[in-house]
């Protein structure tokens, strides 16, 4: 029944596009385009000074979207790193070798470098492993709810196990 | 696109990923699967346990949805980043087992190209809200172009870094031996 109709409508359709004519009872002159009228909405809007209905605060926090957010904010925060270390060999004079004497020459504690090792290696090991998740979704698996909690919860364990280990080295 | 007159039958509808977070507004939610068809043989007929088994027993061809130029490059671009992808992760074991001059400098090719294209799409996510109500396409298109510049620069220092310097691999070693 639902082929029977889908026929017709394209019939009408193809009818449509081949001869103009036949399509003018159902042609309306429009009189705004999309983004005149989006500007009079936001133009109306703003100027009353209605307040703005609650979202982020009042949605609930869930697994998956924490991790999606702390995906993308441990993403940047590596590119900003990669983008810091390639400008300042350019930018900064003295050898790699010359700087890592410099921190050397700090004498910060064994606990002090344990800790600053964590700090970089943490977000590194976050972002591949949920990385690794991300391309399991591309190729179509693991979608379902529960499968995405369980992938987070491996991918949470692997991150601080990896890190602790990576720092230990 | 215009259903042929020949055609009749539900068509299926093409399978898009479903995320669980945030609204992403990146292109892989427009892409274009070619779906199946299908394609009867005859008109149908009045009798209706006749139609059903005929429905049953329709062999489906595929035919190619038309796809326009801006489509396939948006499809090629979406595959592109997967490789990419792949490709760092497959440098970080490499780089671990094999310390070498031709794994510095894919580190920093792969490295940068990743960076780049998701940092830009991040930023396209966020930047669709002010783009859709917001007057400011100069400015858009300096950011734009600063981000390609920062880029580049990045890319142009770790080369330098691993030409001139001691290269990413044995900078990491040493680093971790404080």
């Amino acid at each position: 029944m639902a082929a029977l109709w889908l026929r017709r409508a394209g019939h009408h359709c193809l009818r449509a596009h081949l001869s103009p004519l036949l399509c003018i009872r159902n042609a309306v002159p429009l009189g705004t385009t999309a983004k005149e009228e989006m500007e009079r909405f936001w133009n109306k809007n703003t100027g009353s000074n209605r307040p703005l209905s609650p979202h982020v605060t009042i949605y609930r926090w869930s697994l998956p979207m924490v991790m999606s957010i702390c995906h993308r904010g441990t993403g940047i925060a590596l590119s900003a790193g990669v983008s810091l270390f390639g400008l300042s060999a350019l930018l900064v004079p003295g050898s790699f070798e010359s700087h890592l004497e410099l921190v050397k020459s700090l004498c910060l504690g064994p606990a002090l470098i344990h800790t600053a090792k964590f700090a970089l290696v943490f977000p590194l090991t976050y972002h591949t492993w949920n990385g690794i998740r991300h391309l399991m979704w591309d190729l179509g698996k693991g979608l379902t709810i529960s499968q995405l909690y369980q992938s987070g919860m491996i991918v949470l364990v692997l991150t601080v196990l990896s890190s602790v280990g990576l720092a230990a080295m | 696109p215009p259903l042929p007159a020949s055609s009749s039958g539900p068509s299926d509808e093409p399978c898009a990923h479903v995320r669980r977070d945030r609204a992403n507004t990146d292109f892989r939610f427009t892409r274009r699967f070619p779906f199946p068809r299908f394609v009867s043989s005859s008109r149908l007929s009045s009798s209706e346990p006749q139609w059903s088994d005929r429905l049953m027993s329709q062999h489906f061809s595929r035919t190619d949805q038309p796809q326009d130029a801006g489509s396939k490059a948006a499809s090629l671009h979406w595959t592109g980043e997967r490789v990419v992808s792949v490709l760092l992760l497959g440098l970080i074991p490499a780089a671990y087992l094999n310390p070498c001059s031709a794994v510095d400098y894919s580190l920093a090719a792969a490295l940068t190209l990743h960076s780049h294209w998701q940092v830009q799409q991040s930023f396209q996510g966020i930047g669709q809200v002010v783009t859709d109500y917001v007057r400011g396409a100069a400015l858009q298109k300096a950011a734009k172009a600063g981000f390609l510049v920062l880029s580049a620069f990045t890319f142009a220092g770790l080369c330098y870094f691993n030409y001139h310097d001691v290269g990413i691999c044995k900078a990491v070693a040493m680093l971790w031996k404080l």
